[in-house]
């Protein structure tokens, strides 16, 4: 056997499985958003054109979730990534106990999302919530907050539960970019008489530039489908304040039956996927070509 | 570097808020699930006595021993499918002159960030025709699609790194191309491998989206289990808190034993531009 055919036999099951599992349900989904296709009328399926993505762009619902959706993209991602970049520059200074620093970032990045969300759930209680008690200890309240049934601070604390889970391992990638700035750069650039401040802004930042590229991509479209951290947190609620695209698609499929609706809504998804993966082209033919 | 005395100070006052940011819900955590619910309610800092009852009611409200025991065999067998998938995968890239190597790594990436909910429906029918909802194999199948996306990313710098003249070595001594790959280039990257494992077996072991659609009746996994403790508005806190615990610790050892190589791993993978 040459070794061309090995490669061949040795790649040909996982694209099997890509196929099947991956490039056929998404060709399906899309092809099935242009059809009424309910739960309750059995197998039958109607061509209806874009009557889906019609109906989806006139149900203020969809708004709703797809504003909440890019709330939070935005606002987790920018933080994570400011955040990621301070960690990363403490990480990196040469005292006792920075191995410490390095495992502990681990932790919140190992454990389930919904784990931790049921534990930020818990510390924000309106009745017997830690966060309230420090608080109204502090004399910054005057009574017991219920984060999550306003939606303002529901929407608040998931994005904060997300950044307490992300921003660590965001720190760790930085970390990675700020190791490979070679040590020359940085001393010619003290040499030169820079202050650290424009050192960092002249030097280290740009150098960071591949790293924060990939880091951005990858932590949009994780964070613009989120789930979990819903439904560990709120479901949803209150009145559907914090449902996220996703969660609405899933509730249009299981909930409502409506498979062909929930179709396009998922497409939808999928466009902006797509389009967030075009604005990082760079990033993307630098990972396929190294 | 000239290390100046404010800046020592600077490292630990930001290292001090820094570990207390991210381990305070930890500490709730873990305090609480020894907590009377008394106290619980009373929002104190540390159990007056330690009791172990929420652990028990963790383990009798749900069958949380159930939980875990579904979850290591999909996790487990995910890892493992998806690290013979991986390695014969990334070798055959990084290794053999196939043709439309880029385009394979273009779909790798692409499954790699593709949302699940645009794939959820039509693998759900597809599993319900072939009787694989509330399954075991159902829900391996689907974690080694995505586990397997990520151990081919990681390994195939690892594959690229070991140098040519180790199989023509090997084929001059008259190793066939099979041989070579399983005798000589795989044994070099095991290391490699073996942390590709944990980040995989992390992976499936969080997963929650196709657990909850997949699984929902039998063979509930930990992250579905937990949520079953929240019943018509009401949450058991104590032994909410007390199985997230269980759940977790494990995650938290394997972490704490094997931290070198997970952070050289995260970290050579972010890089990996």
């Amino acid at each position: 056997m040459t070794q061309k055919r090995m490669g061949y036999l040795f790649i040909a099951p996982t694209i099997a499985l890509f196929a099947v599992l991956a490039v056929y349900p998404v060709l399906k989904t899309i092809s099935l958003s242009f059809f009424e296709y309910r739960l309750q009328f059995g197998e039958i399926k109607t061509f209806i054109g874009f009557d889906n993505y019609i109906r989806l762009f006139t149900t203020e619902r969809f708004y709703k979730s797809l504003k909440f959706t890019i709330l939070f993209t935005i606002s987790t991602v920018s933080v994570e990534v400011c955040l990621g970049l301070l960690f990363a520059q403490l990480m990196n200074k040469d005292y006792k106990g920075k191995s410490f620093l390095r495992v502990i970032v681990l932790i919140p990045w190992a454990i389930p999302t919904i784990v931790s969300g049921f534990i930020w759930r818990f510390m924000v209680n309106d009745q017997y919530g830690i966060l309230n008690h420090i608080l109204k200890s502090m004399h910054l309240i005057d009574q017991f907050i219920p984060w999550l049934s306003q939606s303002s601070t529901a929407a608040a604390v998931i994005i904060l539960a997300d950044i307490w889970k992300t921003a660590p391992y965001v720190s760790l990638l930085a970390l990675a970019g700020l190791q490979n700035i070679s040590i020359s750069q940085l001393e010619a650039a003290s040499i030169d008489g820079a202050s650290s401040v424009r050192k960092y802004f002249a030097i280290i930042l740009p150098a960071l530039k591949p790293v924060l590229a990939t880091a951005a991509l990858f932590r949009l479209i994780q964070s613009f489908k989120v789930y979990t951290i819903i439904a560990a947190l709120t479901n949803g609620g209150p009145a559907n304040s914090t449902e996220s695209l996703t969660l609405y698609t899933l509730r249009s499929f299981f909930d409502a039956g409506n498979y062909g609706y929930g179709a396009a809504l998922a497409t939808v998804t999928l466009i902006i996927t797509v389009f967030i993966a075009l604005m990082f082209l760079g990033v993307i033919q630098n990972k396929i070509n190294s | 570097m000239i290390k100046r005395k404010s800046d020592k100070v600077l490292f630990y006052v930001f290292a001090v808020v820094f570990i207390t940011a991210i381990g305070f819900p930890f500490f709730w955590q873990l305090t609480n699930s020894f907590k009377l619910e008394k106290e619980i309610f009373d929002i104190k800092w540390f159990p007056s006595a330690f009791t172990l009852d929420n652990y028990r009611a963790a383990f009798s409200r749900q069958p949380l021993l159930g939980f875990l025991l579904n979850s290591l065999i999909i996790a487990g067998s995910s890892t493992i499918l998806s690290m013979i998938l991986g390695t014969m995968t990334a070798y055959a890239l990084a290794r053999t002159p196939i043709k439309g190597k880029k385009i394979v790594l273009l779909v790798i990436l692409s499954i790699s960030l593709l949302p699940p909910i645009v794939i959820v429906s039509p693998i759900y029918n597809i599993m319900r025709s072939i009787h694989l909802l509330n399954s075991y194999w159902g829900l391996i199948i689907v974690n080694t699609l995505f586990c397997t996306t990520t151990s081919v990313w990681f390994m195939y710098p690892y594959f690229q790194s070991v140098p040519a003249e180790m199989e023509d070595a090997a084929s001059i001594d008259g190793a066939s191309p099979f041989q070579s790959f399983l005798l000589v280039i795989t044994p070099m990257v095991v290391p490699g491998i073996f942390t590709v494992g944990i980040l995989a077996f992390i992976q499936a072991w969080n997963e929650y989206l196709f657990a909850l659609v997949m699984n929902p009746v039998k063979f509930k996994t930990v992250t579905v289990g937990l949520k079953m403790y929240e019943a018509d508005n009401y949450i058991p806190w104590g032994p909410l808190m007390a199985a997230s615990v269980v759940i977790v610790i494990p995650l938290i050892t394997v972490v704490l034993i094997l931290q070198k190589r997970i952070i050289g791993g995260l970290m050579s993978g972010g890089l990996k531009e």
